[in-house]
């Protein structure tokens, strides 16, 4: 088969090999940025018209093949709100109490720190093994490498690992590359929450160096414990499971992610929040 | 001046047809990265964009189908594909020798397209595979078989679209060099 391969084919077989050497190069030195700018530039108008439209098609399909299933979840939760008003009216006084204490301790109300940036997901990554999605909005927005992505009620999605003028990636939380420092709400245990997709438990993640002793409970709540990065008190996830680590000396936990990752069309992300 | 600018009817059907193979390489990355992306069967993500470059390739043969090989993998890759840089010498690299190995030895029909595009794509995930199983956080190698192989096959399933597409523009220009 050599002798068939012509003069030029191994011409471009060298090039594509060169080639590949000077993308892994200047990727891994960050000097070949200006190229990922470009074409991820020129592809966000069609990304975000691509999505539109899917989104679109999405509401029309939802009309007409889920009303049936709306209208029963419809029921549903309309029994749940008659159930939770009798909670909601004991909690009343509870609440009266709470904003009282507030005010006492003159405490901020919470988060007034936060400043968003709203973004549209206009793509996914289309990778297996790794976990993260395009928004239609970068730079020019105040979008850039290093700050968090939140949904509406304040679950973590991920991190913004790049940016250009018009886009920015987020890897998500659900990415083995991600580690976040965390606490359990209600014991105050600490330790490093990382996506558990590399353990073989896709769509779930996993809390890391819990000590021994530690006693979780199912759906205890799992916090950020608060960084330059991340801001205190930002919902992770919920413990589904824990076990003790291959040395056995330290504990883990599995947890659902807080943020459903899945229906996510829209996300926030905190530009500036107060540290300190 | 003008007749440097001047272009042959032949030419501009070139231009027209690469145009096309330009156009539906830019459909499909988009049917990918915003469709497709999203979903996943078994754990794993669909990727018809390889197959399109390798079924390009083959049927324009190695030497303008190499180039246009090397061109949208590195496209691919700029846009933002995980590990585009080693799909940017391993799927050219792939198409080329497939699309010898189809003038030389098959037939550039359905079937042995099929499988050389298969071929491509599965040393593309696998070779990307190694590299996750070295680097940290290292993957567990059983994903190969639960995640990776699945993925390639299924991704096969949009191989026969893009056969009969690229056959169709393929044949652009053909009666006329005749």
């Amino acid at each position: 088969m050599r002798k068939q391969i012509s003069a030029k084919t191994k011409w471009l077989i060298v090039i594509a090999i060169l080639l590949a050497a000077f993308v892994t190069v200047t990727a891994a030195t960050k000097t070949g940025g200006w190229g990922e700018q470009l074409v991820q530039t020129v592809l966000t108008p069609f990304r975000s018209s691509a999505s539109a439209l899917v989104r679109q098609v999405e509401r029309y399909y939802d009309y007409i093949f889920k009303y049936e299933s709306l209208q029963a979840e419809n029921q549903t939760l309309k029994a749940q709100i008659i159930s939770m008003e009798e909670g909601v009216r004991s909690a009343d006084s509870l609440q009266r109490e709470n904003e009282r204490l507030h005010q006492l301790l003159g405490l901020a109300t919470e988060h007034e720190d936060y400043h968003f940036a709203t973004a549209y997901i206009i793509s996914w990554e289309d990778s297996s093994w790794k976990s993260a999605f395009t928004i239609g909005k970068g730079t020019n927005s105040g979008i850039h490498e290093g700050l968090v992505a939140v949904t509406e009620y304040g679950q973590v999605v991920g991190l913004v690992t790049a940016a250009g003028s018009n886009w920015a990636t987020i890897t998500t939380v659900l990415d083995s590359a991600l580690d976040i420092s965390a606490t359990v709400a209600s014991t105050g245990y600490n330790g490093v929450v990382e996506g558990a997709l590399a353990t073989g438990s896709e769509g779930l993640l996993r809390m890391n160096y819990l000590p021994t002793d530690s006693v979780l409970r199912n759906n205890d709540q799992v916090l950020t414990t608060g960084s330059t990065v991340y801001p205190r008190g930002l919902i992770i996830g919920y413990v589904t499971d824990a076990n003790f680590d291959q040395t056995g000396v330290a504990k883990y936990a599995l947890l659902k992610p807080a943020a459903d990752l899945d229906d996510l069309e829209q996300v926030f992300v905190i530009t500036d929040f107060n540290n300190s | 001046m003008l007749k440097y600018f001047y272009l042959t009817k032949r030419q501009w059907l070139g231009i027209l047809k690469w145009s096309l193979y330009g156009l539906l390489t830019l459909l499909v990355l988009l049917l990918q990265t915003v469709v497709l992306s999203p979903l996943s069967i078994f754990g794993a993500k669909l990727a018809p964009l390889p197959i399109l470059i390798v079924c390009v390739c083959i049927r324009e043969g190695p030497e303008k189908g190499g180039v246009y090989a090397i061109l949208a993998t590195l496209f691919w890759c700029l846009s933002g594909a995980d590990f585009g840089n080693l799909s940017v010498a391993v799927i050219p690299v792939g198409a080329m020798l497939s699309a010898v190995l189809c003038q030389v030895y098959l037939t550039k029909r359905l079937l042995p397209t099929s499988l050389c595009c298969l071929g491509v794509s599965w040393i593309n995930a696998s070779a990307i595979f190694v590299f996750k199983l070295i680097l940290p956080p290292s993957l567990a190698a059983d994903n190969y078989w639960r995640v990776l192989l699945p993925g390639v096959l299924l991704s096969m399933l949009f191989m026969p679209i893009h056969y009969a597409l690229v056959k169709l523009i393929g044949r652009i220009g053909v009666r006329d060099a005749l």
